[in-house]
């Protein structure tokens, strides 16, 4: 059943879900093409980013790229569902208007 | 958690910019400019060819060339699209430099066997090796960019074989004019 989710409908963390909903299952972006999309800064990407790990529906990987530490962020297949479910309620509710 | 239909409608609104602009952030990555920029060249090269004295038009398409190919590095150099994906191998990207590297060795070689070419012969070596790397690069990447390539490949022999007088006009206006629309196309669609 379609439900609402406040975790997500929080509108940075919402718009980070539709950014990484985006990506196919098997991609995840890189911390600074998310910042940059988001127009946001470091900080507060990072604390939005812990909440929804936490929460389990994005997954956050530290690698290196050419020796340099990158950070890739991906949506979890729990993470996906729970948006697809969140967006199914909107209409919902923008249907009995 | 109970929100009025106007949140719900910004909301949806918030989700559609933002999808709308991640997709047009990475998910063309850029390849559009390519086919703009060689679209322009096909366009301005090729109507040289046809309308210009071999002497200039030598020096048209060896300009043309040289502009091509650091424009093509400077888009492929800002085309990072901050994106990875875990199941294709890291060495992809070194992988398909490397297979255009020796595409355009090879492309010299045939050229080198066949030497002198006639100036029509030679465009047509050159317009089929690159067709058979792009065509390539669709079958890994984008099956309807091989369609698209197959296309081009099939309208540059037709006009070879059926009306050579035109050759150099048809891959000006529908090679490069095509190229430039369907550049332009891709990039409304995203």
């Amino acid at each position: 059943m379609s439900e609402l989710n406040e975790t997500i409908h929080q509108p940075i963390r919402l718009r980070i879900m539709a950014a990484l909903v985006t990506l196919a299952s098997d991609e995840e972006m890189d911390f600074t093409t998310l910042r940059k999309l988001l127009e946001v800064t470091d900080g507060n990407l990072g604390a939005h980013l812990r909440k929804l790990e936490e929460a389990g529906y994005i997954a956050v990987t530290k690698t290196f790229v050419e020796r340099k530490p990158r950070t890739y962020v991906a949506v979890t297949p729990a993470g996906r569902q729970v948006f697809n479910q969140h967006v199914a309620a909107l209409e919902k509710i923008l249907k009995r208007k | 958690m109970n929100i009025s239909p106007s949140e719900a409608e910004q909301a949806l609104d918030v989700i559609q910019s933002m999808v709308k602009k991640t997709r047009r952030a990475v998910s063309t990555s850029g390849a559009y400019l390519f086919l703009i920029v060689w679209g322009t060249i096909w366009l301005i090269g090729f109507a040289s060819s046809q309308f210009l004295a071999d002497a200039v038009v030598g020096k048209i398409w060896a300009g043309l060339d040289i502009l091509g190919a650091v424009l093509s590095a400077i888009i492929g150099i800002r085309m990072n699209r901050g994106v990875r994906s875990t199941s294709v191998s890291p060495l992809l990207g070194k992988r398909i430099g490397l297979f255009w590297l020796l595409l355009w060795v090879f492309c010299a070689a045939a050229i080198a066997v066949i030497w002198p070419p006639e100036p029509k012969q030679l465009a047509m070596i050159i317009i089929l090796f690159v067709m058979t790397g792009w065509i390539a690069m669709g079958l890994l990447l984008s099956l309807m960019s091989a369609s698209w390539g197959l296309a081009f490949t099939a309208l540059a022999l037709a006009a070879y074989f059926l009306l050579p007088d035109f050759f150099y006009i048809i891959m000006a206006i529908l090679g490069g004019g095509g190229m430039i629309v369907l550049g332009l196309y891709i990039r409304s669609r995203w």
